[in-house]
């Protein structure tokens, strides 16, 4: 799985790159903002990935982004959805008061992360625009334990910190549409807790974004 | 451009799709058999050596209630009995004065929503205390006890009584119960439910004497 992820990440940056360099003498413009609307998929990693361990394409994430003036800096927002889930046969968990139960059970996270962020584009004016990104936010969560007809769950609410690198690939150097690729690793402070074998702390996860944008000059 | 807007629609579409808060369930969910048991913590389980059994399972439904002995019935009372005499405790008849004794029954019963637990003993057929011994007595929880609102899926319900601890006010604590859910669910053969009378056993290691 680590040599996966360590591929995407040499893969996006090596290719960002490259065409950058291709796109260095190219015309083009810098948005004055842009808005997105991408296709997530996360990997749990950590101890999040001992509740679930699937990755998930269940997901979406809608975002806008506004160009500092003079800057190569851009502010915006994530705004996504995200589910996460997985199957177990039969399983113990141990819980308080000499409660003990052994079931089949499907786990599930839904999430609804909102996060600020502040990108650096290294040419926001080219074709291709790579850029490196930081994300400060929370999550809502509720992590489900659903056995047999039951649905025990509980939901938190959390602080997540997102580190992303991406590009902004404009679909012609004048043009209002593009595309959006990323790939970010997140850590929150969210927790799931549903018996005494079973307490995960700190979820993190892996992100693969891959989206449509409109851009605004 | 159209290839665009076919492509955001596209994506519009997936989006939505997934929307929904709840994954795709299996079907193994409400199948398989699940074991939800219970002991009272204060409760020395080591200290206590000899039990009874019911000789037959109460079977308590919305329609009738009845006591069933047939060889499935014969095969669960023999399994939990088996668990127990495994565990070092030694079967007696009742009337030589038990530590435990055990009640067993096959509840199907729907729409129950919030009963305290026990609420299935004044149903006829349910083993009381007069059968063992204890006319005028009743049964209690010295735990909150974790149970489940809905019968629906089937319900084999095991629950030990100490006649060693009846308080003052004469009530019999029930000190462990074990909920093999599910028995309406699915198909389950007579060693599924054994198998499951095993592991309430099992995942209950406290249970076990010490004389």
């Amino acid at each position: 799985m680590k040599k996966i992820f360590l591929f995407l990440i040499l893969s996006v940056l090596l290719s960002v790159s490259v065409v950058a360099q291709e796109q260095s003498t190219s015309p083009g413009y810098k948005p004055s903002s842009y808005y997105t609307f991408a296709w997530n998929t996360l990997w749990t990693i950590g101890d999040f990935n001992k509740w679930v361990g699937n990755g998930s394409p269940a997901g979406f994430n809608f975002g806008g982004r506004y160009f500092i003036p003079g800057t190569n800096f851009a502010a915006g927002f994530n705004i996504q959805w995200q589910r996460v889930w997985q199957d177990y046969p039969q399983q113990t968990f141990y819980g308080d008061n000499g409660v003990a139960l052994t079931a089949v059970n499907y786990r599930f996270t839904w999430m609804v992360p909102f996060q600020a962020a502040i990108d650096y584009y290294f040419i926001p004016s080219k074709m291709i625009s790579p850029y490196i990104s930081l994300g400060i936010g929370g999550d809502y969560m509720e992590h489900h334990l659903l056995i047999q007809e039951l649905d025990i769950y509980k939901t938190y609410w959390d602080f997540s910190l997102t580190p992303e690198i991406g590009a902004l690939i404009k679909f012609g150097a004048f043009s209002n549409f593009g595309a959006q690729i990323a790939f970010n690793y997140k850590w929150t402070t969210n927790q799931i807790n549903f018996s005494n074998n079973d307490k995960f702390k700190n979820l993190q996860m892996l992100q693969l974004r891959v989206g449509l944008c409109y851009l605004l000059r | 451009m159209r290839f665009f807007k076919l492509t955001l629609l596209a994506a519009g579409f997936l989006s939505l799709a997934s929307c929904s808060k709840y994954p795709p369930l299996s079907s193994r969910l409400l199948e398989d058999l699940a074991v939800l048991t219970q002991y009272d913590v204060n409760t020395n389980f080591g200290q206590y050596k000899t039990f009874s059994m019911v000789d037959s399972i109460s079977y308590i439904s919305d329609k009738s209630t009845k006591k069933i002995l047939d060889a499935q019935a014969k095969a669960v009372l023999t399994r939990i009995a088996q668990d127990l005499t495994s565990r070092g405790y030694q079967e007696v008849a009742k009337s030589t004065n038990p530590d435990l004794g055990i009640n067993v029954s096959a509840i199907e019963v729907t729409n129950v929503t919030a009963y305290y637990p026990g609420w299935y003993w004044g149903y006829p057929g349910y083993y009381p205390p007069d059968w063992w011994g204890y006319p005028g007595n009743s049964y209690y929880y010295p735990y909150y006890p974790t149970y489940y609102t809905s019968y629906s899926s089937g319900t084999l319900s095991i629950e030990m009584v100490n006649f060693k601890k009846i308080n003052p006010k004469g009530q019999i604590p029930v000190v462990w119960n074990a909920f093999i859910r599910g028995l309406l669910t699915g198909t389950h053969t007579t060693v599924d439910i054994t198998n499951s009378i095993d592991q309430s056993f099992a995942q209950t290691p406290v249970l076990k004497t010490s004389l």
